[in-house]
């Protein structure tokens, strides 16, 4: 019971984090029709900042903060000089250029930091948390509690400011939202540039399970893609939803199924994906009416 | 001095011109009917004002070279444009699609003030404040989208037609509305629309536009009187 | 009409003169130089088969690098069993056309993403199944062969014959492609790729042609890998790796999406770049390649191919430009060609 509960709560854990990114993901799709597959290779960029700021002697926390500044910045650079140009166009060729961003952007952090992967510092002490004869660690609730925060966080900031008001108006019609007075292209550089920060939250909060390299994201980023789908690709509640499911039914599968185990774990995701999307082609979460998928 | 003048404008979208050097002016608190057949440039007309196609002559409004200008530019000057299709957001409340056209506005109070102007302006609108704008009605959507240009607090309100796919009775009483915000605000507006007795209803002065130029202009009452144009747009 | 005539001849001689050269290259190049040139070879196969999903069908695919792994271990099976060099052949093409069938026959009515995420599957699934099945593939090992040695009534060192022969199966490959886009089967890609409606409306079913190129893709990628197996002489899960995927579609695009010789100069850049880049350091192929691709998307849309057409264009497009001034451009968004008016445009 106590171990199926540890695998539960690590699954909600990274779970999080893969609901995290496809968080970014779905915001950036919804502001710009986009799927970024470069969002994982941004986060690894800014937690390779938080890297260097720890490296200098200064608190991780800072380095926290430090990271998501620099991932804002990035992310809204990204935006008004590679991505705009693509916006509105064909959309193969949209998908190839985050590609190459993708690329270029892995490939920076490996000519700085090197494809060694290094072992990076948690903000969570490494114990177990015991409750009534069950054991949980403490990094894991402490992730998935940081990420939920970040979330509502983000909610708030949609809900009930003027700027997330006019972010979603922009998501929404953005030609309708420049005649009222918009400014449409700064409000995307903000909505990229936030999808980045949160990537680089949840890029500082897995770097110590999975060691930092440029290459670190490349599987999450699978993951939360696929969660972006499973959710329904403009469905936010539905990106984190299914972010916690992959996160708990991969480890229950590769714990349980032996024939899974913990190589083949990655086959979970896929397959749920592929049964979900036969059954229900806009995603769990997803309207109907939108045919981006 | 007029509110609006445009001089010797064309537009085009891609290669294709569809507007061949038009000129006309508005005057503070007028307001000018486009009629024209489809593909006469009236739409362009209106795009070419609010900057979202390529333009080249002069279009002054206030007296400033507005030319060149993106839509959200135009908008912060004080032009609304009530786009064709109406251009609501689609899965923002009502209420938020009105904030959404207050956004360049800092005085809160006002604001508050003016969405109330609208709900009584639009009164189908007040039980719908808290529903996104995908699930109101074609005229309620006609409605929101008015109100929202006007809750910008214009100086200039570009109409595109306000009458399109509507019931005639929910087209007459989106136009009784704009009527009475016409006359309450002073607004000045620029209206396209096919059905012309609803625009000989609202403006003072009427532009024909025939293939992107402009054939025939005059006020309202002496376009009434011209034979060809009551045959052409009247039915009679 | 005398300047079609020159221009025939021209090709003609083109032709002529590359068939030449590849004839003769292997005989005066170093080893070091035929193997790279061998290994352009097999990946320009590679990539046309990507280019045939992706630029003539107009299907975004992840998953290339799977059906190159997969005829690359079939291959490697087959010699270290015994079998016979054509079966090998004949095998490494059919198991990833069946496989890329089957995976098609779920997926193409899928679009855009969607599409994208389930080829993404193959090449991040098939990487721990591949390490999984070590009875067959070596596992993270790898398999390690020795074949494809000269007959001994040729003449030939080990690296001229495999020469020879990669480049002769590769040339029939693009032959045989070549026929194949251009005629009916090309022209419904083409039209599938453009307006899944007018397809329709047409008679041809959308759902079919991505499943038939998708299949041809995946066999020419299979093809693709056996000779990759006979350069090489040894194949491991990361000739299917994600990465690789990836490192296709940038050399594709690179190349010329849609192209046949872009697919070639796709294969040039592909097998050039770390070549280069690793005089310098390694770790930089990726830095180079992601700065290529997006420098390539910028300038050059349609890729290295369309360089000559691009550079003529841009020059006639100046002395336009010099004859008659600009009219003034409305642009809300400056620098934004994509986004002006009908990106606005209600």
């Amino acid at each position: 019971m106590s171990y199926f509960v540890q695998l539960v709560v690590d699954g909600l854990a990274t779970g999080s984090v893969y609901g995290a990114l496809a968080l970014a993901i779905v915001l950036v799709n919804r502001s710009t029709g986009m799927i970024n597959f470069s969002q994982g290779a941004l986060a690894v960029l800014s937690t390779f900042v938080a890297y260097a700021v720890v490296q200098a002697g200064a608190p991780l926390l800072l380095g926290l903060l430090v990271a998501v500044a620099f991932a804002v910045v990035l992310g809204a650079f990204v935006e008004r000089v590679v991505v705009r140009r693509f916006e509105g166009g064909d959309a193969n060729t949209a998908v190839v250029a985050t590609i190459g961003l993708l690329v270029l952007v892995s490939g920076i952090a490996g000519a700085i930091w090197s494809y060694d992967p290094r072992p990076f510092p948690s903000l969570f002490p490494n114990a177990t948390l015991g409750l009534g004869g069950v054991f949980v660690s403490v990094r894991s609730i402490g992730t998935t509690v940081v990420i939920v925060a970040v979330m509502v966080l983000l909610q708030l900031l949609f809900r009930f400011t003027k700027l997330g008001l006019a972010m979603r108006a922009v998501a929404d019609n953005p030609s309708s939202a420049a005649l009222s007075g918009l400014p449409v292209s700064r409000l995307l550089m903000i909505g990229w540039g936030i999808a980045a920060g949160l990537g680089a939250v949840a890029g500082v909060l897995v770097a110590p399970q999975l060691f930092i390299s440029p290459t670190m994201l490349d599987f999450t980023l699978v993951y939360a893609l696929a969660a972006a789908i499973l959710g329904g690709l403009d469905s936010p509640l539905g990106a984190v939803v299914a972010g916690w499911f992959i996160g708990v039914v991969e480890n229950l599968a590769g714990a349980y199924v032996d024939v899974i185990g913990n190589d083949l774990k990655i086959a979970v995701p896929f397959a749920a994906m592929i049964v979900i999307l036969a059954l229900r082609p806009q995603g769990l979460f997803g309207r109907r009416t939108v045919v981006r998928v | 001095m007029s509110l609006l003048e445009l001089q010797d404008v064309t537009a085009s979208y891609g290669q294709g011109r569809v507007l061949h050097g038009i000129s006309l002016s508005l005057a503070e608190h007028g307001a000018t009917g486009i009629l024209g057949a489809n593909g006469a440039g009236k739409t362009t007309t209106l795009r070419a004002i609010s900057g979202t196609v390529r333009t080249t002559g002069r279009i002054l409004f206030d007296g400033r070279d507005i030319s060149g200008l993106g839509p959200d530019r135009t908008a912060r000057l004080g032009i609304a444009h009530v786009p064709e299709g109406r251009g609501t957001m689609a899965q923002l409340t009502v209420r938020d699609n009105l904030l959404v056209g207050a956004y360049q506005r800092r005085d809160r109070r006002q604001i508050a003030t003016d969405v109330d102007y609208c709900l009584d302006l639009f009164p189908q609108l007040q039980a719908r404040t808290g529903s996104p704008a995908a699930a109101l009605s074609g005229g309620e959507q006609q409605m929101l989208a008015v109100a929202r240009a006007f809750m910008a607090k214009p100086r200039l309100m570009l109409l595109d037609e306000a009458s399109l796919g509507l019931a005639p009775s929910t087209a007459r009483t989106v136009y009784d509305a704009i009527r009475r915000l016409r006359s309450e605000t002073g607004l000045s507006m620029l209206v396209v629309e096919q059905n012309a007795v609803l625009a000989f209803s609202l403006v003072d002065d009427v532009t024909v536009l025939e293939t992107g130029r402009v054939t025939v202009e005059g006020t309202a009452s002496e376009l009434m009187g011209m034979d060809s144009v009551r045959r052409a747009y009247l039915g009679g | 009409m005398p300047a079609f005539l020159t221009a025939g001849r021209l090709r003609a001689a083109a032709v002529a003169v590359v068939a030449v050269v590849l004839v003769l290259l292997p005989l005066v190049s170093s080893p070091y130089v035929n193997y790279q040139v061998t290994t352009m070879a097999v990946f320009a196969v590679a990539l046309l088969g990507l280019n045939v999903v992706m630029g003539y069908a107009g299907q975004v695919s992840l998953g290339q690098s799977a059906f190159v792994g997969i005829g690359a271990y079939v291959a490697g099976y087959g010699t270290l069993n015994g079998w016979p060099v054509l079966l090998s052949f004949v095998v490494a093409c059919l198991l990833p056309a069946v496989v890329g069938m089957l995976v098609a026959l779920a997926a193409a009515r899928l679009r855009g993403l969607a599409l994208a995420m389930v080829t993404i599957a193959l090449p991040i699934v098939g990487t721990p199944v591949a390490k999984r099945l070590s009875d067959v593939t070596g596992g993270s090992q790898g398999l390690t062969v020795s074949w494809l040695e000269p007959p001994s009534w040729v003449a030939l060192a080990d690296d001229q014959w495999r020469y020879y022969v990669v480049v002769l199966i590769a040339l029939g490959v693009f032959l045989l492609t070549r026929n194949l886009v251009r005629g009916r089967v090309g022209r419904s890609f083409a039209i599938v790729r453009d307006n899944e409606a007018v397809a329709l409306s047409m008679g041809i079913s959308p759902y079919r042609t991505k499943v038939l190129a998708f299949t041809l893709a995946s066999t020419i990628g299979g093809a693709s890998g056996f000779l990759y197996l006979a350069v090489v002489q040894y194949t491991s899960p990361e000739t299917l790796s994600f990465g690789t995927s990836i490192n296709l579609v940038v050399a594709m695009v690179i190349g010329g999406t849609g192209s046949l010789v872009g697919a070639v100069l796709g294969a040039v850049y592909y097998v050039l770049v770390p070549v280069l880049a690793g005089q310098l350091d390694a770790s930089r192929t990726a830095l180079l390649s992601g700065a290529v691709l997006l420098l390539v998307l910028f300038v050059l849309p349609g890729g290295l191919v369309s360089l000559p057409r691009r550079v003529h264009q841009l020059l006639t497009a100046r002395r336009r430009r010099s004859a008659t001034t600009p009219p003034g451009a409305p642009d809300g968004q400056a620098g934004t060609p994509a986004l002006t008016s009908d990106g606005v445009a209600p």
